[in-house]
């Protein structure tokens, strides 16, 4: 059995609110330095960075996954995870295609922009990524499970965006883990019986990449027995 | 202002009928379920655009009588069926949060 660290929630130049900084290159490069094993990205409702990703990772021999951290109708974050960047590519377009068609102011949000492994830009999201989809947390966990994907409500003690803010509690679907926020040092969440907790970087600037991660224990690194660890609560969280 | 009154208004629709009936002492109006949860009072109105199951839960927690859920947002069925459990009267209605706010307000404090 071997123990990995993991970092699940990272962002990159295509969340609004992330620095141009995060390509990435720049990421897969600040993740191998930190000795982690497993890395996630997860922009803000789009997944157009995840093919540079999976590129970059696969170079560097880095166990990876993509998705997104989706805003539902409640605005609740979410993470959904995937291991396929074809099935990531196709729910990243369901996911675009229910946020309103409010466009991105860039002098208030950035650029939105992605990029390719060699950190050129290929475009820019019109759309305001920040926004609130309107899918809800039931229907994103059915979209996100017939995919095969894991789905991870993000920070939920935080008090913007966190699910028990959101809805008061912890709703009653079939959540993978649930996400705790990295300064919360003594989280009481009310739901830790029912839900494996992790915790994550949420990283929007490099040398915040790995500052928290998640060891798994885990025979060999997998997607299958990333899900196992969470199903046998193997998931310890740690500081980096 | 009672619940039963309170369906006469014609910017309401009632989507959930079988409530227990009462008097509506006052109205919160809020979209986060924690802040209700700390802040609403029993016997009040809600008005919100969170259409969740779980403002069902935490009204029937606080003892809000009747929720409003605003601007035009579809109300889920777990939702409606949670309601009529507990017997909570559930409306819906396309105008703003704001808006229902003074007018359900102009009701309850008339009387």
């Amino acid at each position: 059995m071997m123990r990995i660290k993991a970092d699940l929630h990272i962002h990159s130049t295509v969340s609004p609110c992330a620095t141009l900084l995060m390509s990435p290159k720049n990421i897969v490069s600040v993740a191998k330095a930190k000795g982690l094993s497993l890395v996630a990205l997860t922009d803000h409702n789009c997944t157009r960075n995840c093919p540079a990703f999976f590129s970059l990772c696969k170079r560097e021999n880095l166990f990876c996954l993509g998705g997104a951290e989706v805003t539902t109708v409640e605005e609740c974050h979410v993470l959904c995870l995937f291991d396929n960047l074809k099935i990531i590519m196709e729910f990243g377009q369901y996911v675009e295609s229910r946020l309103p068609d409010v466009p991105n102011q860039r002098d208030l949000f950035g650029d939105q922009v992605y990029v390719n492994d060699q950190e050129e830009i290929l475009g820019s999201v019109e759309k305001y990524l920040g926004n609130a989809t309107s899918i809800s947390v039931s229907e994103l966990c059915r979209a996100v499970h017939e995919r095969g994907g894991i789905i991870i409500p993000a920070h939920v003690d935080r008090p913007v965006f966190g699910m028990i803010a959101q809805l008061g509690f912890i709703p009653q679907e079939p959540f993978d883990a649930l996400e705790i926020y990295r300064n919360n040092k003594s989280a009481a969440i009310g739901a830790e019986e029912k839900y494996p907790l992790i915790s994550n970087s949420d990283s929007h600037m490099p040398d915040e990449v790995g500052c928290v991660y998640t060891a798994m224990e885990m025979p060999e690194i997998s997607f299958i027995n990333l899900k196992e660890a969470l199903k046998r609560g193997a998931v310890f969280i740690e500081r980096g | 202002m009672t619940i039963s009154e309170m369906t006469k208004l014609t910017e309401l629709t009632l989507v959930q009928k079988e409530f227990e009936d009462g008097v509506i002492s006052g109205g919160y109006t809020s979209d986060l379920l924690s802040d209700v949860i700390a802040n609403a009072e029993a016997n009040n109105i809600l008005i919100t655009i969170q259409a969740h199951i779980n403002t069902v839960a935490v009204s029937k927690l606080v003892g809000i009588r009747a929720i409003v859920i605003a601007n035009h947002r579809e109300v889920p069925i777990d939702m409606v069926e949670a309601a009529q459990k507990e017997k909570i009267a559930l409306f819906s209605s396309t105008l703003s949060q704001f808006s229902l706010s003074v007018l359900i307000g102009k009701h309850i404090h008339k009387q």
